[in-house]
């Protein structure tokens, strides 16, 4: 895929979006450039899928503007559905249909089409080929779904949420095959709530919240930009205060969970030093000290307050 | 090809590989044959010609409603319409593959029943198979069009089963699809005029078994056709990928017009004339031979003269008048016959004398007077009279049927018609004795106008023995 990394392909200013009372999207922005792989990270409910759904054109805006490949998905669905290729977080065909038909099928609606048995092969349904849909493992009809998405050889994919609910294997199945999608430098927004997905898969990420986009960048400068500094995780022979621990030199926050302390510190020497300090003082011990740097789920806690699972 | 044709042939594929809808499609229609040649027609041939129609107007029914309208509310509530809806066509692409599905699935269907009715049951076919063709697919398209319409109405499956209930019931017990129209009491026959599967099985009984033509029909097909298109419409406008859209009250409202067509059929069928009769005329004839032209029906089967609904039946028919005028008066007064439409009670035709009497020499007074031989078959039943329907101008007419034995007196009857069908009863009491030859005898039905001169105008029509 050729694209003028310069352009952006995709284009939202104050996307809005209201379901009754309840305002999905509030005014998000953001912007994605041609051969990027762009994550949109977030909990449940937080307005992944209202966003990628009002860039497929399934869904009409309540106000913003979208521009996708050029044109208004709320008014050139027809024109840009020839040029994007999209898989739903949930894919239903029907269950008598066989995966090489249905890939033929869903070729033949385009105006231009990949070639449907190096499809088959790409995604590793070539065995399946003849296999009914009702008959294909949850894997298999991820990859399925994937492949359709693919049909129309797009300029733009869009991915809503596509491992979820697979398992570890079959997960590193699919970042292998979107990896390949940023190989090909072919433009991919993929939403999700698995931070490692977005870690490993995206070039950018944006971070959404109730319908607000809270944090955007590349994964590292979000972890670096977030101010939390260096994770050390120590445990000790007699009990403390946290707040105690959150005066000491260079620490910026401390929590105690089932007796082990968590603290967030800048940089980490100085409040390494502060520490070992204030527990001789004490006269207290050091039984075990691990540091690790920031995560991408660190920052999302930070953020918004909550862990991805929840 | 186009996307809607790919995903009507796909859709077909999914019929065959499926042993459900492989069972309803194609042995649930012969199961029927079955129950209906068996049961209701008890295999005789002309009563399964009769009970065809209703068959296949039920096959259609059941297709359209539980198939087409269901499976699309199906689909959408599980969410396999949302593929589709990422790819380039539109719910008018949809629209039409399922009708052109439907309509696929029909043919094969149809051309089975035909056979096994045919094989099994020795079902004469006096339908030309294009017109059959005609009927099937004009009948398709319109309950297809109420099947998509109850399907983009209805928010869920439970809606959708409720609304289909509701239609189905109403059309299987009173349009005639089960229970023939002329069983059903009058007040239900007139609702059934508003009832689309009455226009269809009253179609293919009055071709398939009365001998008319698909032209005579031509209102019925237009409203089924009109109904049809309504649906299409109603059913593209309102199309939905997804069971979160739900259709607004207002435009529920708005698919409401999809009955109009039947309002105007029904109260313009009502109003025609008597329908109970012309369903009845084409329920009797489904116990006797088809009749051949010049050849009158045998009162022993109940009508004398069928309804000219065949125009080359009705052409020899019309010879077999003998129009006379005054002796006195040679030349002067005149009288002929003709095939008028529509006829009475719903009927296509009627038979019109028409002409112009004049006063004999010396008299202020004419006559021309109308004869019809017929014979009256061996083993006819004992029979009371006859009767038939008129109307016309409104002065002295006067009907007499002369029997063979000259000894036997010839019951006379004087009338004046209105411009409004009226039965008109004349009995003969030797009727009701066997005759030792009856075949070889000779009867004269009479009809006769005298009086002033002036034009004068008699329509006539179902004529038969009582």
């Amino acid at each position: 895929m050729a694209n003028d990394s310069n352009s952006a392909v995709v284009r939202v200013e104050g996307l809005r979006k209201r379901y009754g009372d309840l305002e999905a999207l509030r005014g998000i922005t953001f912007e994605i450039k041609a051969g990027e792989v762009f994550g949109l990270l977030g909990p449940n409910g937080a307005g992944k899928t209202t966003t990628i759904e009002i860039l497929e054109g399934l869904r009409q805006r309540d106000g913003g503007s979208v521009t996708v490949c050029g044109m208004d998905p709320g008014r050139e669905q027809t024109a840009l559905k020839q040029r994007i290729g999209a898989q739903l977080q949930a894919t239903v065909l029907p269950d008598k249909i066989r995966v090489e038909e249905a890939l033929t099928l869903f070729a033949s609606f385009y105006r231009e089409s990949a070639s449907i048995e190096i499809l088959l092969e790409q995604f590793g349904l070539a065995e399946k080929r003849r296999a009914f849909f009702e008959k294909l493992s949850g894997g298999q009809k991820q990859r399925l779904a994937l492949a359709l998405a693919m049909v129309n050889n797009p300029e733009l994919v869009l991915l809503d949420e596509p491992t979820v609910g697979l398992d570890a294997q079959l997960r590193r199945d699919i970042y292998a095959l979107i990896e390949r999608f940023r190989d090909e430098r072919r433009t991919t927004l993929l939403t999700t709530h698995y931070i490692e997905e977005a870690e490993r898969l995206c070039d950018r990420v944006a971070i959404i919240a109730h319908g607000q986009l809270i944090a955007l960048g590349t994964p590292r400068e979000l972890v670096f930009h977030s101010g939390k500094g260096t994770r050390i995780e120590v445990s000790l022979a007699k009990p403390v205060s946290p707040d105690c621990l959150k005066q000491l030199d260079a620490v910026t926050d401390c929590r105690e969970v089932d007796g082990r302390y968590f603290l967030h510190a800048q940089p980490a020497a100085v409040a390494i030093a502060a520490l070992v300090k204030f527990l001789e003082a004490e006269g207290n011990t050091l039984l075990n000290l691990h540091i690790a740097q920031p995560t991408l789920e660190d920052v999302f806690v930070e953020m918004t307050g909550r862990r991805m699972e929840n | 090809m186009i996307p809607s044709v790919r995903i009507a042939l796909l859709s077909i594929k999914l019929v065959m590989r499926t042993k459900v809808a492989l069972f309803f499609t194609f042995l649930f229609p012969i199961i029927f044959l079955f129950v209906y040649s068996g049961l209701f027609a008890r295999g005789n041939p002309q009563a399964v010609v009769y009970f065809f129609g209703p068959l296949v107007t039920l096959q259609i029914m059941g297709s359209s409603f539980w198939g087409l309208g269901l499976q699309s509310v199906m689909q959408r509530e599980r969410g396999s319409l949302r593929r589709y809806r990422l790819a380039p066509i539109g719910p008018g692409s949809m629209v039409f593959s399922s009708l052109l599905a439907n309509y696929l699935l029909e043919l094969p269907t149809l051309a089975l029943l035909v056979f096994c009715a045919r094989v099994f049951f020795h079902m004469p076919l006096q339908i030309n198979p294009l017109t059959l063709l005609v009927l099937v697919t004009v009948g398709t398209f319109a309950f297809a069009g109420f099947g998509l319409t109850i399907a983009s109405v209805a928010n869920t499956m439970q809606e959708a089963q409720v609304y289909n209930n509701v239609v189905w019931f109403t059309l299987l017990f009173l349009s005639g699809v089960t229970v023939p129209l002329p069983m059903l009491p009058r007040l239900i026959q007139r609702f059934a005029a508003f009832l689309p599967a009455t226009y269809l099985v009253t179609s293919f009984q009055a071709i398939m078994v009365g001998g008319q033509s698909l032209f005579e029909h031509r209102a019925e097909m237009l409203v089924l056709l009109i109904s049809g298109t309504f649906g299409l419409l109603f059913a593209w406008k309102l199309f939905r990928w997804e069971k979160e859209e739900k259709i607004s009250t207002r435009a529920k409202l708005v698919s409401i017009c999809f009955v109009v067509p039947f309002l105007i059929m029904g109260f313009w069928m009502n109003e025609r004339g008597n329908l109970a009769a012309a369903w009845e005329a084409t329920f009797s004839m489904m116990s006797r031979p088809p009749l051949t032209a010049g050849q009158p029906a045998s009162p022993a089967e109940g009508v004398l003269l069928n309804d000219f609904e065949n125009p080359e039946e009705a052409e020899t028919l019309l010879k077999t008048w003998q129009v006379a005028t005054e002796v006195n008066a040679p030349g002067r007064s005149l009288g002929e016959f003709e095939v008028i439409s529509p006829g009475a009670d719903g009927t296509a035709h009627a038979l019109r004398f028409k002409g112009r009497v004049e006063g004999a020499a010396g008299s202020d007074r004419g006559a021309v007077t109308a004869r019809y031989p017929f014979t009256l078959p061996a083993g006819a039943p004992s029979l009371r009279g006859i009767q038939f329907e008129v109307r016309g101008d409104t002065r002295l007419f006067q009907v007499k049927i002369t029997p063979a034995d000259p000894t036997l007196p010839a019951p006379t009857l004087t009338f004046i018609p209105d411009s409004r069908w009226q039965i008109v009863r004349l009995p003969a009491a030797w009727l009701a004795t066997p005759n030792p030859s009856p075949h070889k005898d000779t009867l004269v039905l009479e009809f006769r106008v005298d009086g002033p001169p002036g034009n004068f105008t008699l329509d006539i029509d179902e004529i038969r023995f009582y």
